[in-house]
């Protein structure tokens, strides 16, 4: 295992504090609810670039696992009034068996099946949503659910703390032997394959981790709202994670978490410029594709911390 | 019986065209075009500004709707995708962003509801006993028109041996003299044309708003994968397969399982046959 530089450990201290302490300075719940949703966002973000950027395999849908999450939390809490803690460990496995349905067999596959079979599935299951109201409420969704706990303030605390667990867990994975050979499939593929590593299992699995951490961000974001409905599987949620990413700097995770805190934190103050804003995002994505294709904040903070290392 | 027979060779028309398109830019280009979906819903609302807004008769506004979005997708390849071909993930980037720039410029410039476009033929028509109205049988005739058209283009034209070259193999295509480059651009345009005529004859007849162009984007998708990625009689016969399914399982069953059917297909495809019905090896 590679070590891991103490300034990064530092950073990422540092981060978490400034993070946990920040709603003590403005105490309104405003702030921490919109945090809330910055650190969700981070889960989101994070777990997609453990697949999609360590494989290079672009997962285009990640939304179906989002929305398989929030979904299940939003069934079981609200319908079949189950407790909210039971959303969490469900939410991740029925999020992990939208993955195995998809990676299963596009996975085996090269070539672009995989990300064209993800975008389809989560519009599909967008539209079935909508399709079989009766059992999903339709456009409104399923409204009711329990909160987790009942201060806003604890809440914000135990999501960031799962997004601490989430980069660590994600980012000492990245750096094993198997991030190492995920790295070796996304730089050759058919190499790997000669070498004797069962490429597809690897990826399957990676994907299966994304899809579980995307689930469980999921449930997270439904026991926050409280209400779950179709947007949550649409194609901008995806997109918006894969921006994320991309201005953190792919392959980097901890990089995805910041950038998706920024990101949502500047999406909340662009929220007078209205319909524009997912604009700005899209015109954001085409400007980093062009002129920072390595992303913003990983190769940033490398560069600050170059002489510390 | 004979409904089926007749809503499903329309609905098999109208993916036909999508289909093609978004096979056609993939086999030669080995662009993934992600914003295809986008072209279907600019012609739609092309259609609606000409017609609607400014009252130009239909079939000038017909023509000219397809020829603005055959622009439209020229001027894409040509500032946002080409810069970035030397990396397949930044294609499918751009092309995404792209899509979602167009369905939210749509969206600002149109708000969410539903518009209208007059039907280009009033008259309905009857066969054999089964009513269907003339705008419907219009895309059918127009769609195997078009495609009869392309196919023709592409057998019988230098041009469209050009473009049968570049497929092929594109290096060796430029060392003949082929200017791959042009070939990109004119086959962008045909693609975008065809998907943007699809949207101006249904538009009449289906809902035209501003995420329209996703669902028939991914039932492309599914067509292309279980005809086979870059094959054009492949998606040709999976458009038949899949629009006709798609009738049936509307008339046996309920209209609601209809989007099923194009995720089944695939799945089944990849599991059994991945490489599709016409695989690769037959680009054309």
């Amino acid at each position: 295992m590679k070590r891991i530089a103490p300034i990064d450990i530092a950073g990422g201290i540092l981060v978490v504090a400034f993070l946990a302490l920040l709603p003590m300075f403005a105490a309104s719940n405003y702030l921490t609810g919109v945090l809330t949703v910055c650190v969700i966002y981070g889960i989101w973000a994070s777990s997609w670039d453990f697949m999609s950027g360590l494989t290079g395999r672009e997962n285009f849908g990640h939304s179906l696992f989002i929305g398989a999450g929030a979904y299940t939390a939003g069934f079981l809490s609200s319908i079949w009034s189950a407790n909210p803690w039971v959303s969490l460990p469900l939410g991740v496995v029925i999020a992990i068996a939208f993955s195995l349905l998809v990676g299963f067999p596009t996975l085996r596959l090269r070539g672009p099946y995989f990300a064209l079979a993800m975008l389809s599935a989560s519009a599909i299951l967008q539209r079935l949503c909508l399709i079989f109201w009766e059992y999903t409420g339709g456009e409104e969704g399923i409204y009711g659910l329990d909160p987790l706990m009942k201060n806003p303030l604890h809440y914000y605390w135990f999501v960031l703390a799962i997004l601490a667990v989430t980069v660590i867990t994600l980012t000492l994975l990245a750096r094993s032997h198997w991030g190492l050979l995920l790295r070796a499939i996304r730089g050759d593929e058919a190499t790997c394959q000669a070498a004797g590593i069962n490429v597809t299992f690897y990826k399957i699995v990676s994907l299966m981790i994304s899809a579980g951490f995307a689930g469980l961000g999921g449930a997270l974001y439904a026991h926050y709202q409280l209400q779950v409905s179709p947007p949550l599987f649409s194609v901008v949620v995806s997109i918006t994670v894969i921006i994320m990413v991309y201005v953190g700097g792919i392959g980097s995770i901890y990089g995805a978490a910041v950038a998706a805190i920024l990101l949502t934190l500047l999406t909340e103050m662009l929220r007078g410029f209205g319909e524009y804003r997912l604009w700005i995002y899209t015109l954001t994505l085409m400007l980093i594709l062009f002129f920072l294709p390595n992303g913003l904040i990983a190769p940033l903070w490398r560069r600050l911390t170059e002489r510390l290392r | 019986m004979l409904q089926i027979l007749i809503y499903g060779a329309v609905s098999s028309a109208i993916y036909a065209m999508l289909a093609v398109g978004f096979t056609l830019i993939f086999g030669v280009a080995r662009i993934l075009n992600l914003a295809h979906g986008s072209f279907y819903a600019l012609g739609a609302y092309a259609a609606y500004v000409l017609t609607s807004l400014l009252g130009v008769p239909l079939f000038i506004a017909a023509p000219l709707a397809v020829l603005i979005v055959a622009g439209f997708g020229v001027m894409m390849e040509r500032f946002l995708v080409r810069p970035l071909r030397s990396s397949q993930l930044a294609v499918l980037m751009i092309t995404l962003a792209v899509s979602l720039a167009v369905e939210q410029a749509l969206f600002i410039t149109f708000g969410s509801e539903y518009r209208n476009v007059p039907s280009f033929v009033a008259d309905k028509l009857s066969i054999g006993g089964v009513d269907i109205s003339g705008q419907r049988l219009l895309a059918l005739v127009a769609g195997v028109l078009v495609l009869l058209g392309l196919w023709l283009f592409i057998q019988r034209t230098r041009l469209g041996a050009a473009i049968l070259a570049v497929s092929q193999d594109p290096e060796a295509a430029q060392y003949m003299g082929i200017p791959t480059n042009r070939i990109f651009s004119i086959v962008m345009a045909i693609s975008a044309g065809t998907a943007a005529l699809a949207g101006v004859l249904v538009s009449p007849f289906l809902t035209v708003q501003p995420t329209m162009g996703l669902l028939p984007m991914v039932k492309a998708f599914a067509i292309v994968i279980v005809g086979g990625l870059g094959s054009i009689p492949g998606s040709i016969i999976a458009s038949l397969i899949l629009g006709y399914s798609e009738t049936i399982v509307a008339y046996l069953i309920s209209s609601s399982w209809t989007e099923l059917v194009s995720l089944v297909a695939v799945v089944i495809t990849l599991m059994i046959r991945p490489s599709g019905l016409l695989g690769r090896r037959a680009a054309f």
